[in-house]
């Protein structure tokens, strides 16, 4: 039973191929300007890695903002469902997710058994997403990679009042002038966004476990922030940018399991 | 000859002797509106992709709008008396008003025209911007959370296509905002603004109950209004004007009433775009709400009985059904977004009938309907607001409530956590605050709001199928 799951997000286009339970392969690539190019390229690039091709998968679902434009999947489904289903496959016991992609971020509240209880998402502002966060450390001149390893040496964070990406930029400006040290800048911005999501997902409410993916949580300087804001441990998947492709290839392989029941 | 926007007009059900017979005023207002061939075109494109025009009841309501529109942009031209009242509306007074005049044998226009030009500009030619614009370049700037609805009737008046009223009543028992953009608009044109205040602080969980002093103070303003309206139209609005104002709009609140039943048919039988479209009338409209209404409305429910009769509907028969708070006005497309994601949206919040009271002790008109409202509870508090969805969600049975977050509504942007919470907590069914405005799609269209709602609906899905598991 070969099936595969396609997350297409803002910044990268990611696939994972299951055969039944065991997870063959996932391959993760820069979405770029073409959705429909960027899905079929990260599939057959999961699909090579299994030694498989497309004419082996018997189920596929896409997700991600980039969703209806894969022509070949049999199912079109939400980030936030997939991600349930992703992260309560690799920690069965979680109650939130945070998931920060490049164009959102978002609050999952689970319950219990991979369905979702309650979610919140900011789509609008670029606040809170790591876009915001790749502006920042452009303006700082760091490599994005390096940003929440750096934030962790801060001795005095600076406070990051705005809470718009611009007005953000201009008050980093504002800092370097002042000859605040560049680790206490990245601390205070990644204090900035921590808070935000915080704030944002109180609605839902932040229950263990709390599972952070999506390719900020890379960032073991966010990690920390939101740590330290929401006053919990926070658990990341050995693979969190996976967890939305891993979810769709979850419940691809349900689907077909329900498709053969049937016949 | 045939007029450039024939192809619209008959596409929104106008015969070819009414447009005949009309179009001396069609040429001035879609002139005064600049409304030109090209625009006629992409409407009817407008139009097909998002209403129901195979419905002849649509169509009639499409028309009884777009006349509603011309009366409004004729008003002044044609020697009438113009009343402006604001939205959210307490009903009643702009009906007696309108009855009033009748009775007086004075001609008067009375009506909200921003929701008038939601219901056109916005419905029918998506052509609502420009006066967006106009309004926020007018006194109400962009960026600054104000309402769009204002703005609107700001760039209206700004552009010229709806005349300087001769009397204003603002809506500011429920929200400071509306008298304050006529107060703007007072200094700006001179007219006469009288404002309608009320107060919604109320302790949480007060409702049912209410203090005395709010239906005696809420009364009094609503009478300083009728004693207003005496002093500048010389009509008097009395006992014999709200009665006549209750048996003019009896028909059209009957076949509303029909309607918000057949919706509750599963599958849905027609989209909540085209019940919004005969729900908003009472809101806009105090002329052709009342005279083509009933007819319009009645001819849809007719429709929508075949409809439900076959089992036909424009969601999937079991789909998860929604109460929604509050649909866009301007912009169609969000609404079917919500459709196409699977979600039966069976009713707005506003068009669920309030329970029967016991007869009022009170004796003056203001009083009589400002006790009303309180027991209402829509303008009685947000508690008073969440009492209400809770028992519609309980006695409607729905799967979920669509809660429209309009951020930059002072009053509903407070109850998108609170009900969202209270609701939650007593009925056990999800609410999804979604950020929108209601009036103003410049920053939430349906794409932006796709995934919200599509995770909603998947969401609910489960849950039903999980329940019949």
């Amino acid at each position: 039973m070969i099936v595969a799951g396609v997350d297409i997000g803002a910044a990268t286009a990611k696939a994972v191929i299951l055969d039944g339970d065991e997870l063959l392969a996932f391959s993760i690539i820069p979405t770029g300007f073409s959705v429909a190019r960027a899905a079929e390229a990260v599939t057959e690039d999961a699909l090579a890695k299994s030694r498989l091709s497309m004419g082996n998968l018997e189920y596929i679902i896409s997700t991600g903002y980039g969703r209806r434009a894969v022509r070949f999947s049999n199912k079109v489904l939400t980030e936030i469902i997939c991600h349930a289903a992703g992260v309560s496959s690799v920690v069965p016991q979680a109650g939130t997710i945070i998931d920060i992609g490049g164009q959102d971020s978002k609050v999952i509240g689970l319950d219990g058994n991979g369905k979702v209880r309650d979610f919140v998402m900011n789509d609008k502002c670029a606040a809170g997403t790591g876009r915001f966060l790749e502006v920042m450390a452009g303006v700082l001149g760091v490599a994005i990679s390096e940003a929440g390893a750096l934030s962790l040496l801060s001795r005095e964070p600076c406070s990051i009042s705005s809470t718009c990406t611009v007005f953000a930029e201009s008050e980093m400006v504002s800092l370097r002038a002042e000859g605040k040290s560049r680790e206490d800048m990245l601390a205070g911005i990644h204090k900035a966004m921590a808070h935000r999501i915080a704030i944002m997902g109180q609605s839902v409410g932040f229950r263990q476990e709390v599972v952070f993916a999506g390719g900020v949580a890379k960032n073991v300087g966010m990690k920390k922030a939101l740590e330290d804001e929401i006053g919990l441990e926070i658990l990341v998947p050995e693979e969190p940018q996976i967890m939305g492709a891993l979810g769709a290839a979850i419940l691809a392989k349900a689907e077909l399991v329900k498709m053969h029941q049937a016949s | 000859m045939a007029n450039y926007y024939d192809a619209l007009l008959k596409l929104c059900g106008f015969e070819d002797d009414e447009i005949k017979r009309e179009k001396s005023r069609i040429d001035r207002a879609f002139r005064k509106l600049e409304l030109g061939p090209e625009d006629m075109k992409k409407a009817e494109r407008w139009v097909s992709e998002n209403h129901d025009v195979e419905l002849l009841g649509v169509r009639k309501l499409l028309r009884a709008w777009l006349m509603e529109l011309i009366d409004l942009e004729l008003a002044r031209e044609e020697g009438k008396k113009i009343v402006y009242y604001g939205y959210p509306s307490i009903p009643g007074p702009g009906m007696a008003i309108k009855a009033a005049a009748d009775l007086a044998g004075v001609d008067i226009y009375c009506g909200c025209p921003d929701v008038v030009l939601c219901h056109t500009l916005g419905q029918i030619f998506n052509k609502l911007s420009p006066v967006l614009e106009a309004g926020e370049q007018n006194g109400l700037p962009p960026g600054h959370g104000l309402c769009s609805l204002q703005q609107i009737r700001n760039g209206g008046l700004a552009k010229g296509i709806i005349s300087v009223p001769d009397l204003v009543t603002g809506s500011s028992y429920y929200c400071d905002m509306g008298s304050k953009a006529d107060e703007l608009l007072h200094e700006r044109y001179g007219h006469r603004a009288i404002y309608v205040d009320g107060s919604m602080d109320s302790r949480w969980g007060e409702y049912p109950d209410y203090q005395p002093e709010r239906v005696e103070f809420l009364g009094a303003q609503l009478n300083k209004l009728f004693a207003t309206v005496s002093e500048v139209l010389g009509v008097e609005v009395n006992t014999q004007a709200w009665d006549k104002s209750m048996d003019t709009s009896r028909a059209l609140y009957s076949a509303l009433g029909r309607l918000t039943r057949l919706m509750t048919a599963d599958p849905v039988p027609v989209s909540y775009v085209e019940a919004g479209l005969a729900l908003q009338l009472t809101a806009g409209s105090t002329g052709r709400s009342m005279t083509e209404g009933p007819q319009a409305v009645s001819i849809l429910c007719d429709e929508v009985e075949k409809r439900v009769e076959r089992g036909v509907g424009v969601v999937e028969k079991g789909a998860p059904t929604v109460l929604i708070l509050i649909a866009p006005f301007s912009d169609p497309s969000v609404i079917r977004m919500i459709e196409n994601a699977g979600l039966a949206i069976t009713t707005g919040i506003y068009s669920v009938p309030p329970k029967k009271h016991p007869p009022t002790t009170y004796t003056t008109l203001g009083e009589i309907r400002a006790e009303r409202e309180m027991r209402d509870g829509y303008y009685h508090s947000n508690f008073g607001i969440a009492k209400r969805v809770e028992e519609a969600v309980n006695d409607l049975k729905v799967d979920g409530v669509l809660w429209g977050y309009i951020y930059n509504c002072r009053p509903l942007a407070e109850t998108s956590h609170t009900v969202k919470k209270w609701v939650e907590e007593n009925t056990g069914v999800p609410v999804l605050s979604l950020e929108i405005d209601a009036y103003d799609s410049r920053n939430y269209s349906a794409a932006a709001l796709r995934t919200r709602v599509e995770a909603f609906a998947e969401m609910l899905r489960d849950r039903k199928a999980s329940a019949k598991a």
